[in-house]
């Protein structure tokens, strides 16, 4: 590799650079030789070359790989975290996944940056230390002696202040806690005047800062000093052996002056070892962090022998399905669900009675504990992913789109599409309307940088991505609950479009929306507890006005109408 | 003496000369109080550099006098001599790094508590046109962007200065003549530093701002996993990282490509120093006019003289985002509160009774409420009703004195609200607000927010007083369980209801309550339906309602429509009137009616 050849040609040059400048005062200045001087000279300026263009390539090479593998990693990281199922994503947080792809990251970059970097810094001490020796071994136990106790100090050093520098980083942020906190709650200290009460706390955090910082004060104050001065005692020791030396005849005043510069070029070299082998320990850790998800298997897979999904009206059947999260407690216990095609559902039930789940089942987002989930007569398992998945249209309780135009939001299943058929979802979606009253119309950015839309019409543009590709079951996850309720009727409009000749789900509580469905299944505790149409079970079945009072209440709204 | 960090913060606004000259005249006059402990700083400093500068002369003088005249004598002083200086560097250097980082830090904590105490008393319309995150900045990073300067870069910062300043001294007096050719080499170091500054540092701007494209497009795709799977676009979105990704990857080796080119500058440079003093040095001994040690020297002085010129440069980034820093703290220690108190300022009085007189009130220039004039008795209950924007909770903060009238009074119990001290103020009227904003502390520190020189006896009478005393007994290490930050151990009803006891423990004569409008469970909606009762008796209550079944308890209802007064009246009254109130209870009713299910 480029980076390793020039690597060693550039420690020969820097090596060897102190060695001619010793002859060219031995043989040149000392003896008041002009032209010796300037040949010296000469010789000097091309190593002094060489070694700037290899620094050069050296370095480029060292950080370029560095950052290749750097890149690459992520890039491999974020493609598998795409493929891992929701299982994994239920348990990681967002934060906590981005500072892998980050700071680990970043950490294994630094390695990679300072082994080749290391590794010239090696090749420097060895050539220094043999130099040295084998012109005199006297003079290079004098220089070199304070040398390793460098090393030490300048490990325990790094060592020593680590936890320090944690500790300091977090009182700084306590202190920034409770900087956030009254500002926050400003109305809270300002009502009550507890100004004084926050500048008395921020005090203590302040006090606290001061002494940590202090304290990491005194540890440079330790070993700085120190680190600084091993070398210098180096250098005395040079002048003092190295001078007698000369008087015996034995040296020359070049070596003296070589020596000093040799003591000068080992100080980098030295502390750069230290720093790897504390880096070397953190990005094991990170690696080990990085490796843990690489080596997570996404466990929702296509089978080898995964086949298409037949054709059909959109049937699904819930055969004797027992489901835990997690493989936990079930939530779903021996579920028997059909669902002809075509046909509106509505499923109830209270927190936790596994509505939900049934709508997460479906496209196959978990798999199954026991039992079989099927559309059209084919188990979900069995079936090619892509399959099944574009036979779903899912919209989800909290409605996520991206930063991107309306137009590409919608057309999200299938970004091939022509604009018609976006224009036919939005139409079918009851978004047509407001999008084209938008400042850019379809083309109009949303998402978190872009537009701000209503929660009403990024449920319509839902909707719309749901409906795109034409699925055979539509599943609609409480989509009007974040919906003011005086706006809901619009959605429900749209939905009673959307749904037409579709097997739809709805999980919902409110009776508005529940009488879009033919019939409504009640779950409770993973089972089926009541199934029938809406009004029937509003007679029969005591359990479902309970479901469905108690979500009113939860619902009442503190809405004032808008004068007429 | 090397620094060399490898991620470097990389200022983003850079200051003007003026601007720079102003921060550094208002920097001088924050650290007046710790002037002598600066001066003394300054002249370690001077005789800790002075130590490394006598080294190389040390060298020569031990070449010259004790090897070129054969004498040991010389020679073992020279080195005695260096060791002692040696020495003494360490002591110094020690007592520079204390010394700098007791002021450093002394003055840190100083701005801190300074900057805080000004921000608490600024008033409400400051926080209200800035986003928290930015006022938490000035007292977070852009403090902390301070400390790493002054910790480190303080100290190299003047050594770096002292070092090149002596070295040059020191040369120029050994052999002027060698001394010019050696200066030569400086200004094309220092140029290509500062080249290296700018180019790298916009470089490292650019790197920053496709770092931060490719992690906002990896945190939404993580965000939105589930929807992308369910829409099956992994491999897409994988695409479209490996886009940002690889941008990130341009933009980085651009910064390698920009230094790959400056090192091999800087190090050839000290080559050429060393050959320019072997050459030029080389052929004036011959003449001789120095001798071999001032040569020697010369070579070994060679590294004080560039070294300092790329730390400096180095050291350029830390400064500016200091100087930054600098003027954005002061621009909020200049910041005036807009509500003050006067002078002269009377107590309150403990009766409750309010007069609205004729206030009009704008905010940025939008006029607000126009001409409100209302009349409340002490003990009243009044409720304020309108649609949102319409002006009802800006009348409260003008009765809790948030906010100044542009024209027209408010007066409590016959005294105008500017007239009062701030201490009565807050005692007499107490708001209320819509969620209940919890501390990081125990309950009983909560709670004593109302008044915090109230004993924890009080802080459990004034609960007792709302009924609430069991409830937060029954919590794990009853009133003294800590609640973290934000209150996220506690549910929002629970919040509500430490907002309502801090306000008991306060024992004002006037309520302002902005209405919760979060859904609370059922059970603890009860609870805080009955505390609030409780704590309305014999008060004077402005409740902003939200809720009509509210409004409808009230002694008497004022309607804000459109920044002013429209309907004054009871319930019963207005019902009756046909006007706004009348249409909203209508409208508000029949939403309501639903067939009872329960």
């Amino acid at each position: 590799m480029l980076g390793v050849v020039a690597g060693v040609i550039w420690t020969v040059a820097r090596v060897s650079i102190p060695a001619i400048t010793g002859e060219a005062i031995d043989e040149g200045v000392i003896p008041g030789d002009e032209s010796v001087a300037l040949e010296w000279t000469a010789i000097l300026l091309t190593a002094g070359l060489i070694q700037a263009v290899m620094t050069g390539l050296r370095r480029y090479s060292a950080f370029r790989l560095a950052l290749r593998v750097e890149t690459d990693l992520r890039m491999r990281l974020v493609a598998h975290l795409q493929r891992l199922h929701f299982a994994f994503h239920d348990r990681a947080q967002t934060g906590q996944l981005m500072a892998h792809a980050n700071t680990d990251i970043q950490q294994i970059h630094m390695v990679v940056l300072l082994i080749p970097l290391t590794i010239a810094s090696v090749l420097t001490m060895v050539a220094v230390i043999v130099i040295l020796v084998l012109r005199s071994p006297g003079l290079a136990f004098f220089a070199l002696v304070s040398l390793p106790i460098l090393n030490i100090a300048a490990t325990r050093f790094t060592h020593k202040m680590h936890p320090v520098g944690l500790a300091l980083q977090e009182e700084l942020a306590d202190l920034s806690g409770v900087v956030e906190e009254s500002v926050t709650g400003v109305r809270v200290v300002k009502g009550f005047g507890a100004e004084r009460m926050q500048e008395r706390r921020l005090q203590a955090e302040a006090s606290d800062v001061y002494g940590r910082s202090i304290e990491m004060a005194r540890l440079r104050a330790n070993f700085l000093p120190l680190i600084d001065l091993l070398p210098t005692l180096g250098l005395v020791g040079i002048l003092w052996y190295g001078g007698h030396q000369v008087l015996d005849g034995n040296l020359t005043v070049g070596d003296i002056v070589a020596a000093n510069f040799y003591v000068l070029m080992l100080i980098w070299p030295l502390r750069m070892v230290g720093m790897l082998l504390g880096q070397l320990s953190r990005a094991a850790a990170s690696a080990g962090r990085v490796n843990a998800i690489l080596a997570t298997d996404p466990a929702i897979h296509d089978d080898k022998n995964a086949h298409e999904l037949a054709p059909g009206p959109g049937e699904v059947r819930f055969d004797g399905v027992t489901f835990g999260y997690g493989g936990g407690r079930p939530v779903l216990d021996g579920l028997d669900l059909v669902i002809r095609g075509g046909e509106a559902v509505a499923l109830v039930g209270a927190t936790a009675s596994g509505k939900s789940t049934v709508a997460r089942l479906i496209p196959r987002f978990y798999d199954v504990d026991s039992g079989r989930v099927s559309i059209d007569g084919c188990d979900v398992h069995e079936t090619r992913l892509r399959d099944v998945r574009r036979s779903v249209g899912l919209v989800f309780e909290d409605t996520f789109l991206f930063s991107d135009t309306v137009r590409s939001n919608i057309a999200f299943a299938d970004t091939g599409a022509p604009f018609e058929s976006v224009l036919r979802a939005a139409r079918l979606a009851g978004a047509d309307e407001f999008i084209s009253d938008l400042p850019d119309g379809y083309d109009t950015v949303i998402g978190e940088h872009g537009y701000s839309l209503s929660g009403g019409q990024r449920q319509r543009i839902a909707i719309a991505r749901a409906v795109l590709a034409d699925p055979r079951i539509l599943i609609l996850d409480d989509a009007t609950s974040s919906v003011d309720p005086t706006k809901e009727h619009e959605i429900r409009n749209a939905l009673r479009e959307v749904m037409e000749g579709r097997t739809t789900i709805i999980i919902a509580h409110r009776p508005a929306t529940i009488a879009l469905a033919d019939r409504v299944v009640l779950l409770d505790g993973g089972k089926i507890v009541a199934d029938g149409t809406h009004d029937r079970l509003l007679e029969t079945s005591a359990p479902y006005r309970e479901v469905l009072a108690r979500a009113e209440i939860e619902d009442l709204s503190d809405t004032l109408a808008e004068p007429a | 003496m090397r620094g060399g960090a490898w991620v470097e913060a990389v200022p983003e606004e850079t200051l003007s000369r003026e601007e720079a000259q102003w921060v550094i005249r208002r920097l001088l006059k924050l650290l007046r109080p710790q002037r002598r402990a600066i001066a003394f700083v300054t002249v370690v400093l001077i005789a800790q550099v002075g130590t490394l500068l006598a080294g190389p002369w040390l060298v020569k003088y031990g070449i010259d006098q004790g090897l070129d005249d054969n004498d040991p004598g010389a020679l073992n002083f020279a080195a005695a001599c260096y060791l002692v200086m040696a020495l003494l560097g360490l002591f110094l250097g020690r007592a520079a790094i204390l010394l700098v980082a007791r002021i450093g830090e002394r003055f840190l904590e100083d701005l801190r508590n300074r900057l805080f105490k000004h921000l608490m008393s600024l008033s409400l319309d400051y926080y209200e046109g800035e986003k928290t995150g930015r006022i938490v900045a000035r007292m977070t990073s852009d403090i902390d962007s301070l400390q790493e300067l002054i910790s480190q870069g303080l100290v190299l910062f003047v050594q770096n200065i002292l070092l090149f300043v002596g070295s040059v001294v020191i040369i120029f007096l050994l052999s002027w003549q060698l001394a010019l050719g050696v200066l030569v080499l400086v200004p094309p170091v220092y140029l290509a530093s500062r080249w290296f500054r700018t180019r790298s540092n916009k470089a490292y701007l650019e790197v920053r701002d496709r770092i931060a494209t490719n992690m906002s497009t990896l945190q939404e795709s993580l965000e939105g996993v589930r929807v992308v799977q369910a829409f099956g676009r992994e491999g897409s979105f994988t695409r479209q990282f490996g886009d940002t990704n690889e941008a990130q990857f341009e933009a980085n080796l651009e910064t390698v490509r920009i230094s790959s080119r400056y090192f091999p500058i800087v190090e050839f440079t000290g080559v050429a120093g060393t050959a320019v003093i072997i050459g030029y040095g080389g052929w004036l001994s011959a003449e001789g006019v120095v001798t071999v040690g001032t040569v020697a020297a010369f070579v070994l002085y060679l590294n004080s003289l560039f070294e300092p010129v790329q730390q400096l440069s180095q050291l350029y980034n830390t400064v500016q985002s200091a100087g930054a820093a600098m003027q954005k703290i002061f621009g909020v220690l200049d910041t005036k509160p807009t509500v003050r108190e006067r002078p002269g300022a009377v107590d309150l009085e403990r009766a409750g009774a309010i007069e609205v007189d004729d206030v009009t009130f704008a905010y940025l220039s939008q006029p607000v409420l126009s001409d409100v004039s209302l009349s409340i008795a002490a003990g009243e209950r009044i409720a304020l009703v309108g649609p949102t924007g319409a002006g009802k909770s800006t009348l409260a903060k003008l009765i809790a004195r948030f906010y100044d009238p542009g024209s027209g009074a408010i007066l409590v119990d016959g005294v105008d609200l500017r007239d009062a001290t701030m201490q009565s103020l807050r005692e007499r009227i107490v708001v209320v607000p819509q969620e209940g904003f919890v501390f990081a502390g125990t309950l009983y520190d909560n709670v004593r927010v109302g008044r915090p020189e109230a004993t924890d006896d009080e802080v459990e009478a004034a609960l007792s007083a709302l009924g609430l005393l069991e409830r937060f007994r029954a919590f794990p290490e009853g009133l003294s369980t800590e609640v973290r930050e934000r209150g996220s151990r506690l549910s929002a009803g629970e919040r509500q209801l430490v907002s309502l006891a801090r306000a008991a423990l306060a024992d004002p004569s006037i309520l302002v309550l902005d209405e919760a409008t979060s859904n609370l469970d059922p059970g603890t909606e009860a609870q805080v339906e009955a505390a609030l009762e409780r704590l309305m008796q014999g008060r004077t209550a402005v409740v902003v309602a939200h809720r009509l079944s509210t409004a409808a308890r009230a002694d008497r209802i004022a309607v804000v429509y459109d920044g002013r007064l429209a309907e004054l009246g009871t319930h019963a009254e207005l019902v009756v009137q046909e006007g706004h109130y009348a249409a909203l209870y209508a409208a508000w009713s029949s939403h309501q009616a639903q067939p009872d299910v329960a």
